[in-house]
């Protein structure tokens, strides 16, 4: 079923919401444990950077779309994953996680990366690639991350805050699987030459490469946060679900990839691992000298609701 | 208000040569082209109690205009004194004033009346304009001259009537509102924000500018005219005239960039982004300000200051969509709250596209307002079929992209003159573009229009909720010219004063 796209932008228009709407100061604050808290930072700030990837992907989607409507849409995506980094931030901040009012998370050397790869090289990308990469990234990470914190934190003030995330992200996921149906559309001699041209591009091994480690570091973080990594791999197949909704999603070559590697994630016990993992260790040992001065886009995130 | 008892006096059942509506560049460049012609029976209707128009309405700080005024001025009025290549508009609204003035045009004005009506009499050959102080005014001719960007209101944007700040429309400025210290909000990057935002910056705490779409911007030269130089011109105008002659064909050179879509129209982009690129350090920010359309598809901007003003410490660009206003001031999609103390909509102007705001009658009752709903369509952007004897100014399909409006409005004297003088000699009851000629014509410009660069995709106030260009001629302004210049009787339909139908065709013949 195809998405009207003027009737979902008219409806994303409707739903705005602010920072301002919530009560930050609202009792509930005090349900984070002192022995919590540390754990709880590390996983919002990886949680934070994330959203900030994710908003930066739509930022060169909508470069891309291919009408005007499809590219106002992602400018509001754009926007409203900067606007759940910014909530995400403003709980951070209400849970007494920044020591001043200017403390930014620190992000961990594979946002980084993921960073430079997307300030570099996103822009370049094409659609059915980006179309792709950006649902797994909503689907898995948000998807699995948001489900925990709502199991695991009892702030009623949270829990307000990731429904309207939640409502935003319902729309970010169908638009995204409508469009990768719509890419699926295209001829296949299309999407075979564009699907050739990409990987022969430095951008997709570079992303390749950053995506693995980050993918599985993500995982590390989970587990150590006591949960089942079951649930990032639950969450990672619900990707290959919504994909089998779409009559031409099949098509598109990056969606096979995705599912596949996904496949390989899932399973614990698949060499995969083998790579992986390493992967995470050798990352931390990547020069700090060597990564490109922090983009200004990645310092707009604010935890104030009135600037 | 009238300076000129005579004209007052006259006014209740004269029936004027020619009626002009508007005393802005167009509407007095009409009433002294056509007192050059001989005809002196000439009304003016002004809605303001001044002559300037866009240019008296519009007072902005930083208002100048993205034409040097050499071009950007009739030719038939000289002006040795222009300050600069690209003035004040406070000085082109003394230009426009002294014109007035030395051309003796001010007995012919009706100030404060503004036009609510227009209505055919068939059997008189005779239009009546009636005024919202329920005057009526009568004339065998009509020449529209109301200008396309003389009517402007705040956008429809969410939450406007909740914000409890200052607001400020750009063609309406607020003069009196003390900007120092305060937080401001410009609401759009288009020719009038990036004009105001440098000089708002200058004084204010700080400026946040709400972007939706970047526009293409090149540096602009604005070098004073040297005094000797003014004397020259003074002295030999033929120096001026070459001058102008030099900008003409610069601009036209231009129109093979910015009319068609052609691989001179990247040449463009990768000028502005040059520009872009010297102006501004942070990629992140060169990226919110690199347009997407190709260039010309929205009006070129020409600014030295604007990017620089963006930069400041005061000064930051807000690229996400606007979610809403709100009594404190604007809400973004990013979910902050931006706090205001006055927001300055720089959203543009209400275009006609449709045609004039109020009810005009043709023959047999009918309604312009009605046949030009999904865009207006005329002969030679000058004549309507089936409202005869009146000629527009700056009509359908007559906007350049690439050079002075003042050029083709030249045209567009020239051709009502032409007309005024074939009614008038003849003493015919009306002259009417035939409906062929003018579907003929138009299919012509649409057909053109398909390979220019407005059509090339983007969103602009040369088109149409629907996507109908009813506002710009593809081609060169030589072209445009050209055309003026002829003016052709057997395209229409004359019928004398006695009721008998005579055809052009049959007259000339």
């Amino acid at each position: 079923m195809a998405i009207d796209m003027d009737v979902m932008l008219e409806k994303i228009k409707d739903r705005q919401w602010a920072l301002a709407d919530i009560d930050w100061d609202a009792p509930g604050a005090e349900t984070i444990s002192d022995e919590f808290r540390p754990r709880l930072k590390a996983f919002m700030a990886d949680l934070c950077w994330i959203e900030n990837v994710g908003a930066r992907g739509f930022a060169a989607m909508a470069k891309k779309a291919p009408t005007p409507t499809l590219a106002e849409i992602y400018r509001y995506f754009h926007a409203e994953e900067q606007r759940h980094a910014n909530a995400e931030l403003a709980l951070m901040k209400r849970w007494n996680m920044l020591e001043d009012d200017d403390e930014m998370p620190e992000p961990n050397v594979n946002i980084r990366l993921a960073i430079e790869w997307l300030d570099r090289y996103s822009d370049d990308m094409s659609l059915s690639m980006l179309g792709t990469v950006i649902p797994m990234l909503e689907v898995a990470l948000d998807g699995a991350l948001l489900k925990f914190l709502l199991e695991e934190v009892h702030d009623p003030v949270c829990h307000q805050v990731f429904e309207k995330i939640n409502n935003d992200e319902s729309r970010h996921i169908a638009v995204d699987f409508d469009v990768l149906n719509m890419i699926g559309h295209a001829k296949a001699r299309k999407l075979s030459i564009e699907f050739v041209g990409n990987v022969a591009t430095p951008g997709f091994i570079i992303g390749a490469l950053t995506y693995v480690p980050l993918l599985n570091r993500m995982r590390n973080n989970i587990v150590g946060m006591g949960l089942e990594p079951e649930r990032l791999y639950n969450a990672m197949r619900r990707f290959k679900q919504l994909g089998e909704r779409g009559e031409y999603t099949w098509r598109v070559p990056t969606y096979q990839i995705l599912k596949l590697h996904a496949r390989m994630v899932v399973n614990p016990a698949n060499p995969y691992h083998l790579v992986a993992n390493p992967m995470v260790k050798l990352s931390d040992l990547y020069p700090k000298a060597l990564l490109r001065p922090i983009p200004s886009w990645f310092k707009e995130i604010t935890h104030r609701p009135a600037a | 208000m009238t300076r000129e008892p005579g004209v007052q006096a006259q006014a209740r059942n004269h029936t004027y040569a020619t009626l002009i509506i508007g005393a802005g560049f167009s509407g007095l460049g009409a009433a002294i082209k056509l007192r050059q012609a001989g005809i002196d029976d000439v009304v003016i209707l002004e809605r303001g109690d001044r002559v300037g128009g866009t240019w008296r309405d519009n007072t902005y700080p930083g208002i100048a205009c993205d034409i040097p005024s050499v071009l950007y001025s009739f030719s038939f009025v000289k002006n040795p004194e222009w300050s600069s290549a690209y003035p004040s508009g406070a000085e082109i609204c003394q230009h426009i004033e002294d014109m007035a003035t030395d051309f003796d045009l001010r007995r012919h004005i009706r100030f404060g009346m503004e036009v609510n009506g227009l209505g055919f009499d068939e059997k008189e050959g005779m239009w009546t304009a009636t005024t919202l102080a329920r005057k009526q005014f009568r004339a065998r001719t009509v020449v529209f001259a109301s200008g396309p960007l003389a009517d402007s209101g705040f956008p429809d944007i969410r939450g406007i009537d909740t914000y409890r700040g200052h607001k400020i429309h750009s063609a309406q400025w607020d003069h009196d509102y003390d900007f120092t210290g305060k937080r401001i909000g410009v609401i759009g990057t288009g020719a009038s924000a990036i004009q105001i935002v440098p000089e708002l910056v200058k004084y204010a705490e700080f400026v946040k500018v709400f972007q939706r779409t970047p526009g293409w911007v090149l540096p602009r030269w604005n070098p004073a005219t040297p005094q000797p130089v003014k004397d020259l011109y003074a002295r030999v105008p033929a120096v001026q005239q070459l001058v102008r002659q030099a900008l003409f064909w610069g601009h036209e050179a231009s129109a093979t960039a910015l009319v068609w879509n052609t691989p001179l129209s990247s040449v463009m982009a990768r000028l502005g982004k040059a520009h872009l690129r010297r102006a501004v350090k942070d990629p992140w920010l060169r990226r919110q300000l690199t347009p997407d359309f190709t260039p010309g598809c929205k009006r070129m901007l020409i600014s030295s200051d604007y990017y620089p003003a963006l930069q400041r410490d005061n000064c930051k660009l807000i690229d996400w969509p606007i979610a809403t206003l709100s009594p404190s001031g604007v809400r973004t999609s990013d979910g902050v709250e931006h706090h205001l103390d006055c927001i300055v909509f720089a959203t543009g102007y209400d275009v006609h596209l449709t045609g004039p705001p109020y009810p005009v009658t043709g023959l047999g009752g009918r309604s312009l307002n009605a046949e030009w709903a999904g865009g207006g369509q005329a002969y030679k952007s000058a004549s309507a079929h089936g409202y005869p004897n009146m000629f527009f100014m700056t009509g359908p399909n007559s906007g350049p992209g690439h050079n002075s409006l003042l050029v083709y409005a030249e045209g567009q004297l020239d051709y009502a003159v032409q007309g005024i003088k074939t009614i008038l000699d003849n003493d015919l009851r009306y002259l009417d573009v035939r409906a062929e000629v003018q579907r003929r014509y138009n299919n012509g410009i649409q057909k053109r229009l398909t390979k220019t660069t407005w059509m090339s995709g983007c969103s602009s106030w040369y088109l149409t909720k629907d996507g109908f260009n009813a506002s710009m001629y593809p081609g060169f302004a030589t072209q445009y010219l050209r055309q003026m210049r002829d003016f052709r009787y057997g395209d229409y339909h004359a019928v004398e004063q006695t009721a008998d139908v005579l055809t052009g065709a049959r007259k000339s013949t």
